[in-house]
């Protein structure tokens, strides 16, 4: 199956950081500004010149999602539901993998959840936290984005990171970007447009990678 | 790294074990073996914890061989810590070159100092010699350093290099200040009053006197032919005689250092080095033959010459003469003298060194070992006999960050 599948290294294109002592988790893009869960803290950073520009003393120890009012923070075993503007928690839902959960994406009018060793993409409803449907992957799952009908995740086993495209009806690989040696995935997110956001784990980072067309 | 992971080594980190632990109880994946693992020996619960993180290890996947040899090098931190250096340091040498080939120096550095301190442990110099180069070579966090520092100065002191260790313990003290380990602070300051306490007696031509390290250590780079009593040889300046093995000739040499420059009577020597108070013609020609063998092994540091009594030591080239004893009379304080060494020693050589019977030295190191001035490694034929270790380390030094999420 991925033997064929169409692999190529990952271009990164800019590096965010290093975030002062903590691991990077997950990582979200609001339209202006990525945002990134630095373990007790959420801080939304302005990607074109780096600065930090806001900090929400929100738990983070996980992924990240925006649905385009609200973000979705992974904290423990729960996904908080957090007003961007004044970082209070409007609601809290069960995470599907009890805290065994490491990526997070929105769209259409679901979250989607890795779980990280169960190497699983769940669907939920964002509003009770049932599973609507559940993805099987081969790798680790440690981020998930959808952008253009395209669903991604980033994987990190060992000292393999890559960005993968999934086909959300088999989880076939359908496209692999490589990220160097050293470097791994701990949070992904498209910018909507030409660029992923991928967090760097424990390098305290977030980097910027060109996502391939066609 | 998933969301548990994170949150309970974030707990780890601050410096909650208990936090950490309630976050990852239930948990048997591999990460939250290795993380109750840590939490476990940070609460002081050794042999759990080692059983944790021996767990964790075997269930990493074989990708994942940075969370595989963060567990090994935590795990050999805990047995060193249980005092159980358990078999050869293999899995911990093959973890610390995996993750340098990997970038996390760090944790590699780590890894080296353990097994530098389990060599300590065991009287392994060499070994520890060639673990502490190894952590020299990578760029070790502040905390990591000052044990590096502690361990190359207990190497230094056991060698009698006082100037080496005394320079080790002022990095030791910087490193330890930076990184405000108050324990660590503690062990610097202990292993610095040990070169200041009496470490033997020398007697000369002006009588006996108490030195320090450092007073030792300058005796033995001076001219003077120094018989060594603590270390059973004879030194003079670079020339080193020993004679651990030989107790008849070590007392030979031991009488006529103490009588010289006047000679010894047949007698006395007789009496001394064979024990016999009657002396007979055999006596004698055991005693010539004797002397004939010390002369051919001290030549050229020293003449042995006949007087029409007895005889009488000539240091070559006009050289004084020293006699160094243990800081303290008494069987027990010549073993601790010879184990100051820091080698492993069996308790067979440690009896043919004194020349006392086997029984007697057991005797002895049982009675060293009670009151914790001696440590015995390994069971029956293969027990060796070792000083305790100058400085403590009996801190945990595990880093809760051995094994944060990536």
């Amino acid at each position: 199956m991925s033997r064929n599948t169409p692999t190529q290294p990952a271009q990164i294109v800019r590096e965010y950081g290093p975030f002062d002592g903590t691991a990077v988790h997950g990582v979200t893009h609001d339209g202006r500004h990525v945002w990134a869960a630095l373990g007790p803290c959420l801080v939304a950073i302005d990607p074109a010149s780096g600065e930090t520009v806001r900090t929400l003393a929100r738990p983070g120890d996980a992924g990240t999602a925006f649905d385009g009012r609200h973000l979705y923070q992974i904290a423990e075993a729960r996904i908080d539901k957090i007003d961007p503007a004044d970082g209070r928690v409007l609601a809290s839902i069960p995470a599907p993998g009890q805290g065994a959960d490491s990526g997070m994406a929105w769209a259409e009018g679901s979250l989607w959840v890795g779980q990280y060793r169960e190497r699983k993409i769940h669907q939920i409803d964002p509003e009770t936290g049932a599973i609507l449907r559940t993805i099987e992957s081969d790798r680790f799952v440690t981020g998930v984005t959808w952008v253009d009908g395209e669903l991604w995740h980033g994987t990190w086993e060992g000292d393999d990171s890559e960005l993968r495209r999934l086909d959300p009806a088999d989880g076939a690989v359908l496209q692999r970007l490589q990220m160097p040696a050293g470097m791994g995935v701990s949070g992904l997110e498209s910018d909507g447009g030409d660029l992923f956001y991928c967090g760097g784990g424990g390098s305290q980072r977030v980097r910027a990678v060109r996502r391939p067309r066609g | 790294m998933d969301a548990l992971i994170a949150a309970a080594a974030r707990a780890l980190s601050a410096g909650d074990p208990l936090a950490a632990l309630q976050r990852v109880a239930l948990r048997d994946d591999p990460p939250a073996l290795a993380l109750r693992g840590i939490a476990m020996a940070q609460l002081g619960e050794l042999v759990r914890a080692r059983e944790l993180l021996r767990r964790a290890a075997r269930a990493f996947g074989a990708r994942e061989t940075v969370a595989r040899s963060r567990c090994v090098v935590a795990e050999a931190e805990v047995a060193l810590a249980l005092r159980e250096p358990g078999g050869p340091p293999r899995a911990l040498l093959a973890a610390c070159a995996a993750l340098r080939v990997r970038g996390d120096t760090a944790n590699a550095g780590q890894g080296h100092l353990i097994a530098a301190r389990r060599a300590l442990l065991l009287g392994q110099l060499g070994e520890v010699r060639e673990q502490l180069s190894q952590a020299r070579a990578l760029d070790l966090p502040p905390l990591a350093s000052a044990v590096m520092e502690l361990v190359a100065a207990e190497l230094a002191l056991r060698s009698l290099h006082t100037r080496a260790a005394r320079e080790a313990l002022i990095r030791a003290h910087a490193a330890a200040q930076v990184a405000a380990v108050p324990a660590l602070l503690a062990e610097v300051r202990a292993l610095a009053a040990e070169l200041d306490r009496p470490a033997a007696r020398c007697v000369d031509a002006r009588g006996e006197q108490a030195l320090r390290l450092d007073g030792v250590e300058a005796l033995l780079a001076s001219r003077a032919l120094v018989v060594d009593a603590c270390r059973h040889g004879l030194s003079a300046g670079a020339a080193w005689r020993p004679l651990a093995g030989r107790p008849v000739l070590f007392a030979l040499a031991q009488t006529l250092a103490e009588a010289w420059p006047a000679d010894v009577p047949r007698e006395a020597l007789i009496a001394r080095a064979f024990r016999q108070r009657v002396t007979d013609e055999t006596h004698r020609a055991r005693l010539r033959v004797e002397i004939g063998r010390l002369r051919a092994l001290i030549a050229p540091v020293a003449g042995i010459a006949a007087t029409p009594r007895g005889f009488v030591l000539r240091p070559e080239g006009d050289r004084p003469v020293a006699l160094l004893l243990p800081p303290l009379a008494g069987e027990g304080a010549a073993l601790q003298a010879l184990l100051a060494d820091g080698a492993a020693w069996s308790s067979a050589a440690l009896a043919q060194a004194l020349g006392a019977s086997q029984r007697t030295v057991q005797r002895a190191l049982a009675a060293l070992e009670a009151q914790g001035r001696a440590r015995a490694v390994g069971r029956s034929r293969a027990r060796r006999w070792l000083a305790p270790p100058l400085s403590g380390f009996t801190t945990i030094l595990l880093l809760p960050a051995a094994l944060s999420p990536d």
